[in-house]
């Protein structure tokens, strides 16, 4: 992606109307269709995994509600300038704390985990899933107005301690898969923000000493998750029966797949958690190994174009924020796939865009506006 | 950081991409190309299920924990929809093989279409020959499974049927509501101590998670969730007392009931006619139901806790308790009885129409005079019958632990002007305080009764269970209801009342059924039916001076209750004491 020239060399003549024209002429249309396409995939999936029952269509219309919401305050997020949010990055901050505290103490339960704040009519908001965007911007401009460079370790841990605090919230819920999306997002942007290689070995060598300890954290049924994912073999059909199913479900999909909406696995109820977190099982199952590949193709374009987000980003604020919502993203997409074919140990994570799951995808959707508008008011990056 | 350097690090995290997506890409191919076909397979042919299986429901056993109910293993058939493939041929055989309706399958295998992975039980306890004859039919039935389960085993058949009860197949209704915990097709208590105490007695199914083959066979059983058995259920029946009552009652249509006066524990109920629990156990057949429904002798009533009768004399407890309580009589009081009263020109005639001529209340009990009864009700009046009526507990229910318990009536002129819309004449009072006109009490209600005289007024409350224990023995829970109320009574009231119910033995109506070496007191009631022969009632303590059991018997349409109700009593008290009958008992009662 080439640089484009600055809007005063390209128009003298400045005026709120052509700017406006120049932000939209920037508009990375290969990100908005792979974002279009992924979501409209991720409505026939739900549709696809949720269809039996009474009311076949009420988790697609749930998620429908949610895409409107998304898509309405994305706009609103591409309409102002992204380093307006940079600056309230301080507040973004606290009050992501405040949300993430407030769930542990009003939070409901589900499947062992608090993670869910109740909104009564309008459903239930998950702070985490946005907490994961807020870190990317918080940690962003942290870094942009720390620029280093970053000669020690202990230059990073700032850093570190800006990243821990919310990330031991969220481990208390008890939701160690988001926790570890938070680790994805701190080494890809740190790493991307010029910390020293060694200096991110000895960080990831210090999370591994501090492993064991955090066992002991873990709830009973995630540690069983871990060991039933080093050897399934453990407990067939507890923790082991979801692994087992869903790479059943995977592989019965076989080269074309099963066809949409005929795949049995899924109707057998066979596969926990279809319509979220196994979703890809039933992608997998339905549309068979070239349908698996063209939706990982598509999340590939989709980082590419965040990549590239980032390399034309016209401050350092924009470029690691990019890096951060790739990471962000990558992460997701690869543990939650590995985890359908049992390379990945189960730990709850959506898969971006396709999975049921309201904050989820609006978490999504306002992070794919934000690289939009980082890209589209892009310059010469001033590092 | 220069810009370079940056790009640089950029190419690195895009290739970290690039390999991760690399990873799941040929994860994907080794799982859905490389495997496709195993997996394929366990998909398609290699099923795994998960079968629920029944845990065996609690035992109920007797008061030295001899086993009344267990379960013993049976075969069940289900139908699976979802490997259901040709209804229209199987539809009709399988129907054929298990002797039902070909569209009762077809209902059923309705019903369960939303859950098209979930076995639907078509019937149980399949005899053998059946089972061999839909093995040999496999080939032709996929979906069909024979499975293994417990079915209730009622050890003593109709014994205490209407106290144990019976099962039935859960409604829709049931399952549906929240928190019910109840899976459809499953048997459940629906009446008597099934029901009443279901939650203890249904213990926690189990699963099985197998691999099922194409035929629907288990292949592999993968996990197995043992079901946990239900508790046990001690009631306070004691088998023997139990058999002595049923026998005593015999083919006539009727009620006995023994209970402890001290804590109300039921220690025999028999309600005749009766029914055959067992039938209900695999699920009651539609003909043999209906059958039931429309016995014009009501086999399904409990004739102890759900029909009120006229008590005739028994009443007179009452009566005698409110005369003493408020001065109208003392045990001394002396009365002289013609054999009618005259009532405003009205001549109201004894049973028998006999004189006792010159007799003292205590007499008037034994020999149960209702012209001394009629006497002492016109200065007691119909509102003091009825408060001792209630504070005895009748005209209300005795809060025993099983479904469906009726109140009674206990008229008093409010009552009648609301009910009946007339005045209440003294002729309601005559009539009310030997127990006739609109009088009805429960056997259980005057078990109760007679049981507040023999323990010095307390009202206890009637309880057929007295202990629920693991299916291992350990005693989880006790029940030792309290008292509902009682009455006040003096000590010298409590000395008359039980003078005159040990006369009644000793000297007076029942002097018939008397037991050696055992000190028996009561009341023998005979209360005109609209239809037939008198109700036939005794309601006994024993021993006199220090009671241990309360036994009422009541004979529907038989006689003199001194005849047909008495020796009832009698029998029982001698199972319960173990003495042994004088004689043999009498064949046929004399007229």
């Amino acid at each position: 992606m080439s640089a484009v020239g600055t809007a005063a060399a390209a128009n003298p003549v400045s005026t709120p109307r052509s700017r406006t024209w120049r932000l939209i002429r920037n508009l990375d249309w290969t990100l908005v269709g792979a974002t279009a396409i992924l979501v409209a995939a991720g409505l026939v999936m739900v549709y696809s995994t949720t269809r039996s029952g009474a009311h076949p269509f009420a988790f697609v219309q749930n998620q429908l509600l949610h895409l409107a919401a998304g898509v309405l305050v994305g706009a609103a997020l591409i309409a102002v300038d992204y380093r307006s949010i940079a600056a309230a990055s301080r507040w973004l901050y606290v009050v992501n704390l405040v949300m993430l505290a407030a769930v542990l103490v009003v939070g409901r339960t589900a499947l062992g985990a608090q993670r869910w704040i109740p909104l009564g009519p309008l459903g239930q908001f998950q702070p985490s899933e946005f907490a994961k965007l807020v870190i990317v911007i918080t940690l962003a401009k942290h870094l942009a107005d720390r620029p280093g460079p970053y000669r020690s370790l202990s230059d990073l841990l700032p850093f570190l301690g800006h990243v821990a605090v919310p990330m031991f919230l969220i481990f208390r819920q008890p939701d160690l898969g988001t926790a570890l999306v938070y680790c994805a997002i701190f080494a890809g942007m740190l790493y991307a923000g010029g910390a020293r290689r060694r200096d991110l070995a000895a960080l990831g060598a210090g999370a591994l000493v501090l492993g064991p300890v955090l066992w002991h954290v873990l709830k009973e049924y995630q540690r069983r998750r871990l060991l039933v994912f080093l050897d399934p073999s453990l407990d067939p059909l507890g923790s082991g029966y979801g692994l087992i199913q869903s790479k059943i479900a995977v592989g019965s999909g076989m080269m074309w797949g099963k066809g949409l909406f005929v795949g049995t696995q899924n109707v057998l109820q066979f596969v926990p958690e279809h319509h979220t977190d196994f979703i890809f099982s039933v992608v997998g199952e339905e549309l068979g190994f070239l349908g698996a590949l063209l939706l990982l193709g598509l999340f590939l374009v989709w980082l590419w174009r965040g990549i590239a987000t980032a390399s034309s980003a016209r401050d350092r604020f924009g470029a690691l924020a990019a890096v951060g919502i790739v990471s962000m993203v990558a992460f997701h997409v690869f543990v939650n796939v590995g985890m359908t074919v049992g390379i990945m140990p189960i730990t709850g994570i959506p898969l971006p865009f396709i999975s049921f799951g309201g904050s989820a995808l609006m978490t999504m959707l306002w992070a794919t506006a934000l690289l939009l508008n980082i890209g589209m008011r892009r310059q010469k990056i001033l590092f | 950081m220069d810009r370079e350097a940056f790009e640089h690090r950029l190419a690195v995290l895009f290739s970290i991409v690039g390999v991760l997506f690399a990873v799941l890409a040929i994860r994907l191919w080794q799982v859905q190309v490389v495997q496709g076909d195993h997996f394929s397979r366990l998909s398609e042919e290699n099923r795994l299920r998960v079968t629920s299986v029944a845990a065996p429901r609690g035992l109920i056993v007797d008061r030295l924990g001899r086993p009344l109910v267990s379960n013993r293993p049976a075969f069940t058939v289900a139908l699976l929809p979802m490997e259901f493939a040709r209804p229209q041929q199987e539809i009709p055989l399988i129907a054929r093989l298990l002797g039902i309706e070909p569209a009762e399958v077809a209902q059923r295998l309705a019903d369960g279409q939303d859950r098209s992975f979930e076995p639907i039980r078509l019937r149980r306890d399949v005899p053998k020959p059946v089972v061999e004859a839909i093995e040999e039919s496999r080939m032709d039935l996929p979906g069909i499974l024979v499975d293994v389960e417990p079915v209730r085993d009622y050890v003593y058949q109709d014994l205490a049927a209407h106290l144990i009860g019976y099962l039935g197949e859960v409604t829709v209704a049931d399952v549906r509501r929240p928190a019910s915990g109840y899976e459809p097709g499953e048997l459940i208590g629906k009446d008597g101590v099934e029901l009443a105490y279901d939650r203890y007695l249904r213990g926690q199914d189990g699963e099985i998670q197998a691999e099922v083959d194409a035929m629907g066979r288990p292949s592999r059983t993968l996990r197995m969730v043992p079901a946990a058995a239900g508790d046990t259920v001690v009631l306070g029946i004691d088998l023997g007392v139990q058999q002595a009552a049923e026998a005593a009652l015999g083919d006539r249509v009727g009620a006995v009931v023994a209970m402890d006066p001290a804590t109300g524990v039921i220690e025999a109920f028999a309600s005749h006619p009766t029914f055959n629990p067992n039938l209900f156990a695999a699920g009651i057949p539609a003909p043999a139901w209906s059958a039931l429904l429309r016995d014009p002798r009501q086999p399904l009533i409990d004739r102890v806790t759900q029909a009120g009768y006229p008590t005739g004399s028994v009443f007179k407890i009452v009566t005698a308790s409110a005369a003493l309580q408020l001065g109208v009589v003392t045990g001394d009081s002396q009365f002289y009885d013609p054999g009618y009263y005259t009532l405003g020109g009205r001549i109201f005639h004894d049973n028998a129409n006999e004189s006792f001529g010159h007799l003292s209340f205590v007499n008037a009990i034994a020999v149960s005079s209702n012209v001394v009864f009629w006497t002492i009700s016109r200065s007691v009046g119909p509102e003091h019958l009825a408060e001792y009526a209630r504070m005895y507990g009748l005209g209300r229910r005795t809060g025993i632990d099983l479904p469906g318990e009726t109140a009674g009536t206990i008229p008093d002129p409010a009552w009648k002007r609301r009910v009946l819309g007339q005045p209440w004449y003294a002729g309601d009072t005559l009539n009310m305080a030997v127990g006739q006109g609109y009088v009805l009490v429960t056997p259980m209600q005057a078990a109760r009764m007679i049981a507040a005289v023999a323990n010095g007024g307390t009202l206890v409350t009637p309880h057929a269970v007295v202990e629920v224990r693991s299916s291992a023995g350990q005693v989880l829970s006790t029940f030792a209801p309290p008292p509902a109320g009682g009455v006040q009574l003096s000590a010298q009231t409590l000395a008359v009342l039980r003078a005159g119910l040990t006369a009644v033995v000793t000297r007076g109506t029942a002097a018939s059924i008397q037991i050696p070496g055992l000190a028996v007191a009561g009341k023998t009631g005979t209360a005109e039916s609209p239809r037939g022969k008198p109700y036939a009632w005794f309601a006994g303590y024993a021993p006199a001076d220090a009671p241990k059991l309360v036994v009422v018997a009541m004979v529907e349409n038989a006689g003199y209750g001194a005849e047909f109700a008495g020796p009832i009593v009698q029998r029982v008290l001698e199972a319960a004491f173990g003495i042994a009958p004088a004689e043999p008992p009498a064949g046929d009662p004399k007229p």
